[in-house]
Order: structure tokens, then sequence, then C-alpha cells
């Protein structure tokens, strides 16, 4: 922190997402996770596929479009707080190589879980209305968006 | 090992699944994958950056002109001038040296008189055989001594706070404990006649700033009921916004003191956090020296924050602020003054606590300070040509012109002409300076007196004598 000089320092949470260690564990975790639900005996590989896309989804979805504020910040009289940490992350660019990554990964798992699911219509309809979720809410004209005074103030 | 890979049945089964997948199940897919492909094939951009053309970043060029590092000043600047015209040597007590001449001083903020006290100078250098001079670190990184700790819980004890917090430069204090609390989106309700230091806290706060017209409580109330319709209209905003009222106890800039039982009523009624600004009123108000709430008799938890610096009546250096501890602590991290600066010097330390001992050990300072200060506001007042602004009780006068002309440059040199007239004559007066350019109201031009408590009744006289005989001498010349 340098207070009282032309530059301040970066808010942290615009930038901890672009290191290619937080990649890596945050795909480590889902397969954790899928392994972990996978290795309850009363879950079938179908639905063990759609918990595990369903949860992710959801965990993300709170992570990045609930949450609001940065807790790192002292000195910057709450310009983040009203911002999610998406809106945080670089600094509200869009299409940058972290955003890109973050809206794939939830793609790629609704294909798995097609795929393991057989493409069945109850499965589809679960798994494609949290993928949308997901996929909607990353969509540049979404940024800074409220509905219905959601998480405005 | 059947869970993770299937068998080959099992996966004959899942190809044989794909190929039959429905074809709404296709459509979204192919919806996805597109998606993947825009990304793919998209630069990253900034939203809401205004592109400028080649023809209007030239006119933006030719429009600049470059301003002067270094304004120009003339070189009869009056602050100028007091600075290589006033030189004091010794101790700006109630009688200085200033270029070698013997003067009475009503110019240092010494309402005690404890700046010339030799127990506390005696303090000092005890503890500055002991110390050294400077700590050369923030209170969080070994700048904490054990005196600073003792001047923090000696100051919260004659507070009656739960704990104090001791800043190392006065005007930092308040400036620092606003935004500590205050921050984007909040309202502070605030005087319009508050000193610098205030409206720079409020600045670096970036809250929304609502100023009511100086202790007038019609006003701050008509404010506090556009707010609570505001509240009442988008009640999510009000849950998350929080309502400062900040005041000074006695104003530096005019000299009077707040209506504070009628704020404390307010905070109740309307929900705000009062703070109080007691760097005039600390050590000066109440019958012990405890400040505006002694002075009005309100009970010292019915304000939630009290700053003040040690730099007046104190005779010290630095500041502090007081309150409850849980609010008092936050500022521990997140109060920028005394988080980033280097502690205060251990001797100044030293010196602070044993200036308190010697207010707490003689109370009957008060009694006879209030005497002075009422005694001289009465005089001035008696001057023609002249009127005195403020509080009889306040021991900061701000005596002006009675007919201020409608040029403030020239109000400014006549009353300039008065002090430099009170010099020749052995009295020692100071213009109010103020940046004229940044302050939010600025008050009428005037002579800012500072009554200190060892004068004598005589002394008073001959000073009040000074000062009629200067008016008139300047003021008969100019009209």
């Amino acid at each position: 922190m340098q207070v009282g000089t032309a530059s301040g320092c970066e808010n942290p949470t615009s930038y901890y997402f672009n290191q290619r260690g937080i990649w890596l564990t945050y795909v480590l975790v889902i397969f954790l996770a899928h392994l972990f639900i996978l290795s309850m005996p009363f879950f079938t590989t179908a639905i063990a596929w759609t918990l595990t896309n369903v949860l992710h989804d959801i965990a993300m979805f709170v992570i990045l479009h609930v949450t609001r504020g940065t807790p790192y910040m002292l000195d910057d009289a709450g310009t983040a707080r009203k911002e999610t940490q998406w809106e945080q992350l670089d600094q509200g660019k869009q299409f940058t190589p972290t955003k890109k990554f973050l809206t794939i990964v939830p793609i790629v798992l609704f294909f798995l879980a097609s795929f393991y699911t057989k493409y069945d219509k109850v499965h589809f309809v679960i798994n494609a209305s949290f993928c949308a979720l997901s996929v909607i809410a990353k969509i540049p004209w979404f940024h800074g968006k409220r509905f219905f005074e959601i998480n405005k103030w | 090992m059947m869970a993770i890979i299937p068998a080959t049945w099992d996966m004959y089964d899942m190809f044989q699944a794909v190929i039959q997948a429905p074809a709404y199940h296709l459509i979204f897919e192919a919806l996805l994958i597109i998606w993947i492909f825009k990304l793919m094939f998209s630069k990253a951009y900034a939203p809401n950056k205004t592109i400028l053309t080649e023809k209007e970043k030239e006119e933006l060029i030719q429009e600049w002109q470059p301003e002067p590092l270094v304004p120009d000043v003339p070189d009869d600047h009056p602050v100028l001038q007091a600075m290589n015209n006033n030189i004091i040597s010794g101790r700006p007590d109630k009688v200085m040296v200033i270029n070698g001449k013997s003067v009475v001083n009503m110019a240092s903020l010494n309402f005690l008189g404890l700046l010339g006290d030799e127990s506390i100078e005696a303090a000092a250098q005890k503890a500055l055989s002991k110390y050294g001079v400077g700590s050369c670190g923030p209170r969080g990184f070994y700048g904490t001594m054990d005196v600073h700790l003792e001047l923090e819980e000696r100051l919260a004890k004659f507070m009656n706070c739960e704990e104090a917090i001791l800043y190392s430069y006065g005007f930092a204090t308040i400036a620092s404990a606003i935004p500590a609390y205050s921050k984007r989106g909040d309202v502070i309700f605030v005087d319009e006649g508050v000193c610098f230091a205030i409206q720079k806290g409020l600045i670096a706060s970036r809250s929304v700033i609502k100023y009511f017209k100086h202790n007038d409580m019609d006003d701050l109330e008509r404010l506090c009921i556009e707010q609570q319709k505001e509240d009442k209209r988008v009640p999510k905003k009000a849950k998350v916004t929080r309502r400062f009222l900040v005041v000074e106890g006695l104003y530096a800039k005019h000299g009077d003191i707040c209506p504070l039982p009628k704020l404390v009523e307010m905070k109740w009624k309307y929900k705000l956090r009062i703070f109080v600004e007691e760097s005039f009123s600390f050590g000066v108000l109440g019958d012990t020296g405890r400040g505006v709430t002694e002075h009005y008799g309100i009970n010292i938890d019915e304000i939630d924050l009290m700053a003040a610096c040690l730099e007046n009546a104190i005779g010290g250096a630095g500041g502090f602020c007081c309150g409850k501890k849980y609010i008092v602590d936050h500022q521990r991290l997140s109060g920028l003054g005394y988080c980033f600066s280097a502690s205060l010097p251990p001797m100044l330390a030293s010196g602070a606590i044993q200036s308190l001992n010697i207010i707490i050990d003689d109370p009957g300072m008060f009694g006879k300070l209030r005497n002075n200060c009422t005694l001289i506001h009465e005089k001035l007042s008696k001057i023609e040509g002249m009127r005195v602004v403020g509080d009889p009780v306040a021991p900061i006068k701000h005596f002006s012109l009675s007919e201020p002309s409608d040029d403030r440059d020239l109000d400014n040199r006549s009353l300039e002409k008065i002090t430099q007239e009170a010099m020749q004559r052995g009295l020692a007066l100071t213009p109010a300076r103020y940046l004229e350019h940044e302050e939010h109201n600025l008050p009428l031009p005037s002579i800012r007196i500072a009554v200190n408590v060892k004068l004598t009744e005589e002394e008073i006289d001959t000073c009040i004598n000074i000062v009629a005989d200067s008016c008139q001498a300047v003021l008969s010349k100019s009209s």
C-alpha cells in the first residue's frame, strides 16, 4: 500500500484469478469434487455428473456474481463495495484470458455432463439451465446490470 | 474402478446415445460452441472508454495550456512578509521576543499557558535522554513506546472514555478519522463553518456531503427530513447507508460553541453517528477542561467519536481520538494518518502527559481562563469601528471590521495594518489566514485573538488599549 504517492496499489481481487496456479487449482478442485460425488455408492454416473455440474455452477455463481466488495483494500473508500467479483476481475475489462477461461469451464462441464447422462431429457433441462445461468451472467452486456434491485445497494 | 471408467458395453451405449442425441440438445450445444468461438476470436477491451478521432486529439492538444509548476507569488504576499518580518527568538510564551523586541503574545493558541511551563520541559528532557528524539517508525512497526500507551490511557481516563488513539499530527487526526468510517455512498451532515482539516477529511471519505448553515438546527433538520424521504423511497439503499454528523465543539473559524444538546437530540431522532472535533474546546471548555460535553453537562457516551489536537491548549504536538473501544480500535488499521506516519516523538508524549497532570492538579485555571475570555470579549466589543465575533467564553476571538467593504483584499490589508500598528506598540496579533480558494465557506476577514490564562487584568487593559489605539490609528487614516 502506497498512500500519498501518485500510483496506489491495485485491488488484488482484480488479478488473483489471472495466475495459472489458480486455473490449475480450480480445475483440480472440480475434478476432486467430482470423484468424491462419484464415490458415493447411491449415485449413478449420470446423477454424479449432473450434481457436479449443478454444484459447480451454483458455487461459481455465488463466488463471482453474488459476492461483492474486496477484503484487501483499506483505502479505496468503498469503490469496490458495490461491484461483484466478476466485475472487479481485470478492472472490468471484457474478454480477457481469465474471463474466457472462466466462461469456457462451465460449457465444457456441460458437454461432459451431457455425454455421461446419455442426452437424457430431464438431465438436459437441469444442466442446460444452470449452464445458461453461468454463461449469460458473464456476457459483457450484463456487466454492472442489476435486476429487480437484487444486489443493487 | 468400475465407477471411473465404464465397461466397454457401457461406452458402446454412450456412443450410441451421442448418435441419437435429440435435436434441441444439439442446437443448444451448437450455440455454446459458437459462443466459445466468439470468445476465442474476440480481443480484450475496456468498456466505456471513449475513443478519440485524430482530429479530436489534435484539438485537445491545441487547447491544452500548460500551467506553471510553481505559480507566480508576489514578493509582498502577506504570509511571506509575516514569515520574514516576524521572527521569534525564544519561547512564544505570554511575552515573547520578535525581532529583538519584547511584546505581549495574543497570537499563539497557548490558552493555558502550558507552552512556557518548566515542569513540562523537564519531563520532555527526561524522555529525550531516555528515548532519543524521534521514533522512526509508524505505531505498527516498532514505533509504539510505553509513553504512547501511557498517554493514550491517560487521555482516555481524563475524557472518561474507554479508549483513546494517538496521532502524530493534529491536522491528520480528524482528516484520517472521518474517512476511516465514512465511505463512498454514505452521507455526512456537516456544519458550514468547520475547519480546513475536517473539510479535507470529508473529501477523502468520498461520501455524499451535506452542509447545513452554521449552527442552524432548523437547516439540519430540513436536510435530515430530506434524507428520510429519500430513505423511504429506496429502503434497500437506506439499509446500507451510514449517516454521520460532523461538528466542531468550538469553531476555529467563528469562535462560537456548537449547540450540542440539540445536536445529540437530532442524532437519536434521525439515527446519525456524531463526531465532535474538539481541537479548540479540549482543555478549554468545562469546569475541568473536558471540552464541550462537560460545558453542556452531556454524558460522553452520547458522542460517538471525539477528536482533538494536542497543539493548542496542551501546547504539544499531535492529536487524539477517543470514544468506545470498538469504535476507536477501528482506526488502528484504518486510520491512514495513524498507520502510515511515524509515531509521536516520545518526548512530546511525555510532555503531553505532564500537561495533563497540570490540568488535573489545577482545575482552577479553567475558571480563570473563562474570566479572561469574557473580560477581553467585553472590552473588545466596546472598541469603535470593530466588532468581535463568537461566544464570550471562547478563548479564540475573531475581531473584524464592523463595516466590511466589498473588497476582501482591502479589508485584509487594513487588518494587516492594525496588527503592524499593534506590534509597534508592543502587542503581537495575527490576522486569521485561510487558503481562500479552497475553503468551503470563507468567513469575513478578521484578526484572530488568542486568550492566555496567564494574562493579568492590568495586562489585559494595556493590551486592549493597544488594540483600540491601533484600530483608531488605522481606521481614521483610511476613512
